[in-house]
């Protein structure tokens, strides 16, 4: 499969320049983490001036909020530049010109890289800013779980996009929702443990539970797990094949009936 | 005339909701081609086939079967090779409202290979000959129909396309800007040898631009000619004369020919082969015939697509 690396360039200037103009979404993509870092880390240091029995439970919980804000950014990555094209009547346009799929794909998947990395950056500087906490202060070994945070997110975004491509604007709101579905079973702010053995059967099939159970290891021992992080990895790299293979697939389902009916 | 585009039994069906596993045939088998340098009109009523099959042509639709090749390749195999040398411009579909057309026209090149001096050039180059270099810095959004359509247009040209189709082109545009329009097409089929499908409602447009017109009715091409054998195809010539002296003779000379003829006081209409006009208002001539007014109505195409229309909503 060839991909044209000017045509790749093209896609992520052609959402870049989108979304350098639309202020609110910029903002909104900086408010919420915000809000969730005031809300639950002043809900954690609360816990904590009660001497519950959880050492360092605002950097536990404020790690775990900056590292999931990781998910759901990268999944909002895919699927807004495919929601944009079907709100502005433009994606027949698009792809009336030489562009892949695969080419859209990795074009959105680099501008996603960025624009993660900008809003995981925000949150620890906000954590810092906060309560004084470093999400680093375990150095780099967070780095990996966040890449395969990354993978899934877009895995879950991708998967979003495969029922938009074929359904069409109705379903965007599944689209926004999808990655809120997987949070009940990440071991975002709790561990595994605490689920019903039915629910941790599921949670270990997803390589979130792998990769909060291996950042809480990180934050308690000083030691990285290796094997959370390469099932954590894996699983990740493994949905993300499965989803783009999905979407892949729905695409040209989709073109079978027309895009101009979405 | 070389071709540049061969279709061959292109067809699509959709699902039928009204009936249960039934389908909806929306083109039937069409077969035609685009040769070097022609511009072919494809005209038909609402729900004719017209934009289904230039969105197969574009692969934006996937066909049920048939083949389109495009210089002698397949388009299934060679898609973004070829893809590189087509333009397209529809009045339905849109480009990035919240893009600037400056920008449009930028990400437009780099998603044809252009580099950066080209793409500066030619977006001069074409928004200037379009008349929309002064609001290149506007968003497309905020454009009027008009504007969104001659920067629509400008994008088209901008990447040299051998082949170019345009669906309705001048729909909203006003009539200066839409003569200059077909101006610049005929340009650029006569100096690039640019080969553009063209579909538009405007019959005596389509009869100025195109050297050939394909006509769909219900997906399937009914006819494939040139815009005056088409128009001649269902209607004749109508011969307006205000005659002075010599009404009778005009009569009897008309009825002598069968032709069929309508009288309103001093006004008689007559209906015949525009090739016989000449021969007409020599016998009526010889015949003495005073007439102080005379107009000729040619037939044309806009009587002709009225015409299969009803046979389309007769049958």
């Amino acid at each position: 499969m060839k991909i044209a690396l000017h045509r790749v360039v093209a896609v992520m200037l052609r959402y870049l320049f989108i979304e350098r103009r639309n202020y609110v979404r910029f903002i909104e993509s900086l408010f919420w983490p915000t809000m969730d870092i005031m809300l639950w880390g002043l809900a954690s240091v609360w816990m904590e001036k009660q001497h519950v029995r959880l050492p360092n439970v605002v950097l536990v919980m404020m790690t775990g909020l900056v590292l999931w804000s990781i998910v759901s950014r990268a999944q909002l990555e895919v699927v807004m530049p495919l929601l944009e094209e079907l709100w502005q009547r433009s994606l027949i346009t698009l792809f009336a010109t030489p562009l892949t799929c695969a080419e859209w794909i990795v074009g959105v998947m680099l501008n996603g890289l960025i624009k993660t990395a900008v809003v995981f950056a925000f949150g620890v500087v906000m954590v810092w800013l906060l309560y004084t906490l470093n999400v680093f202060s375990v150095g780099w070994m967070l780095l990996p779980f966040a890449l395969s945070l990354m993978l899934f997110g877009w895995a879950v975004g991708f998967l979003g996009a495969a029922i938009v491509i074929y359904v069409g604007q109705k379903a965007q709101n599944v689209a926004w929702m999808l990655s809120f579905v997987f949070a009940p079973v990440s071991g975002i702010f709790y561990p595994i443990s605490v689920l019903p053995s039915w629910a941790q059967k599921i949670a270990w099939g997803l390589p979130l539970a792998h990769i909060f159970e291996g950042m809480r290891t990180i934050l308690f021992t000083g030691t990285l797990p290796w094997g959370n992080l390469l099932v954590g990895f894996s699983l990740g790299a493994f949905y993300l094949f499965l989803a783009i293979s999905l979407f892949l697939f729905m695409f040209e389902r989709s073109r079978r009936y027309g895009f101009d009916r979405l | 005339m070389s071709a540049v585009l061969e279709v061959t039994q292109l067809t699509k069906e959709f699902p039928s909701r009204k009936e249960h596993g039934g389908t909806f045939c929306a083109v039937d088998h069409v077969s035609f081609a685009l040769g070097q340098g022609e511009i072919l009109g494809l005209l038909g009523p609402n729900g004719a086939g017209k934009t289904t099959t230039i969105q197969m042509l574009l692969s934006t639709l996937g066909p049920t079967s048939g083949s389109i090749s495009y210089f002698g390749k397949d388009f299934f195999q060679h898609r973004s090779e070829i893809l590189q040398h087509v333009g397209f411009a529809s009045t339905y579909v849109s480009v990035p409202h919240h893009l600037t057309v400056y920008e449009n026209m930028v990400i437009h090149g780099r998603l044809y290979g252009m580099s950066a001096g080209e793409r500066a050039a030619q977006s001069e180059k074409f928004l200037k000959a379009f008349g929309a270099w002064e609001i290149r810095g506007q968003m497309f959004g905020t454009l009027s129909a008009g504007q969104k359509t001659r920067v629509t247009l400008a994008k088209v040209f901008m990447t040299s396309p051998r082949v170019v189709f345009l669906d309705e082109p001048t729909a909203a545009l006003d009539p200066d800007i839409a003569k200059e329009v077909r101006t610049f097409i005929r340009r650029q089929q006569e100096d690039q040898g640019v080969s553009i499908l063209f579909t538009s409602h405007n019959m005596s447009e389509v009869t100025e631009v195109c050297d050939r017109v394909l006509v769909l009715q219900a997906g399937k091409i009914i006819a494939d000619n040139t815009p005056d054998a088409l128009a001649a195809s269902v209607s004749t010539a109508h011969v307006y004369l205000d005659v002075g002296d010599g009404l009778k003779r005009t009569v009897a000379y008309v009825q002598s020919q069968k032709l069929s003829y309508q009288l309103e006081e001093r006004w008689i209409t007559i209906e015949i082969d525009e090739h016989k006009i000449a021969e007409l208002l020599t016998e009526l001539a010889r015949a003495g015939v005073v007439y102080s007014q005379i107009w000729v109505e040619r037939p044309t195409l806009e009587q002709y697509f009225l015409t299969i229309s009803r046979q389309g909503r007769k049958e």
